[in-house]
């Protein structure tokens, strides 16, 4: 039977989650859990697409967090009648507290909370595939690098959207000068970390999964898999959230302080002439 | 004998790494501990400001995982 794309693309997914529920050999079972499983590739005329395992799950992550972004969102009246839109509002209401307590505006806050809500809540849903033995993106070093290389980039976007270059800089060289070589090394750090904190957490996670199949299928991953697949997903998505909010704040704190530290000295320059 | 020291160096890692998370974990719960004594009301927030503290540390340990790990499996 001649099986056009879609068709074989379906059928290698199918294969692909049916796989994942056997449990084999030891050494192959570990081998397979560390390796990146290829789904399908695609041929684009001379360039080759390889969708992983990381690239099927987190469509599975994005349609989950289009229900629920649409489940929360709809018809939303003035006085919350219903649990649902005071959920929502707890969860923006969380986002809102921690933008504020970084050193941002009302406006400011307004522009930050959709981005950092969208990428907690999608690292937070693909983290929780993980409860059912389904390999999380994050397992994949592509995934974590991905998020961590996009947020750099909208951070340092956004802070100098908000205080002008001449603000950015200022916020780089902000209590002394020599500072300067250190602040420019933190920016190669902070996506490292970012990437690394993350992958490192559900990597480790996911492999020790994976041991406690092997050796007692039956009681133990439920146990285990409290701490290691619910707890540590939800935790190392909320601490990416929280750190992209504290990085935007530490700019713009920088930036204040440069300000104030200028406005001071040119007015002790004009009181002292 | 190359096999041989590249476990040894990636095992290295991550005990040392581990160590001295546990030692750091260890040393950030016993002050939690202390100023929850000294002012019950606030012990939220320690509980909190302990939680952050202890996923930073453990990122630390983590890295080094990450090194062993790529030593084991890339060379």
């Amino acid at each position: 039977m001649q099986m056009n794309n879609w068709q074989r693309f379906w059928q290698a997914l199918k294969d692909n989650l049916l796989q994942e529920m056997k449990i084999g050999d030891i050494g192959e079972e570990i081998r397979h859990a560390i390796i990146p499983q290829t789904v399908a590739t695609v041929q684009i005329g001379d360039f080759e697409l390889v969708l992983t395992n990381a690239v099927t799950m987190s469509w599975i992550g994005m349609a989950v967090m289009f229900l629920i972004g649409w489940w929360l969102g709809h018809r939303p009246r003035l006085i919350p009648a219903t649990i649902r839109q005071q959920l929502a509002e707890t969860l923006m209401d969380l986002l809102i507290r921690l933008c504020r307590s970084s050193h941002m505006n009302e406006e400011q806050t307004e522009q930050v909370v959709p981005f950092i809500g969208t990428v907690g809540l999608f690292i937070m849903l693909t983290n929780l595939l993980s409860l059912f033995k389904i390999p999380p993106p994050a397992k994949n070093p592509a995934f974590p690098i991905a998020m961590a290389l996009l947020t750099i980039v909208y951070i340092i976007v956004q802070s100098i959207r908000f205080v002008g270059l001449r603000g950015f800089f200022a916020s780089l060289v902000y209590p002394k000068a020599m500072l300067l070589p250190f602040k420019l090394l933190d920016y190669v750090i902070k996506p490292l970390s970012l990437s690394l904190r993350l992958f490192g957490n559900v990597f480790g996670a996911f492999i020790l999964m994976e041991f406690v199949y092997l050796i007692l299928p039956v009681f133990l991953p439920g146990i285990v898999g409290i701490w290691f697949d619910l707890a540590d997903g939800i935790l190392q998505a909320v601490i990416f959230t929280y750190l992209t909010a504290t990085y935007i704040g530490e700019v713009l704190e920088s930036a204040e302080m440069s300000k104030q530290a200028r406005q001071q000295k040119k007015s002790m320059q004009a009181a002292s002439v | 004998m190359e096999r041989g020291l590249i476990a040894l160096g990636a095992a290295l890692a991550i005990a040392v790494a581990a160590g001295a998370a546990a030692i750091g974990i260890g040393i950030a719960s016993g002050k939690a501990f202390e100023a929850s004594a000294r002012q019950p009301e606030i012990s939220g927030k320690i509980q909190a400001t302990l939680l952050t503290a202890i996923v930073f540390i453990e990122a630390t340990a983590i890295y080094a995982l990450v090194v062993s790990l790529l030593l084991v499996f890339a060379f």
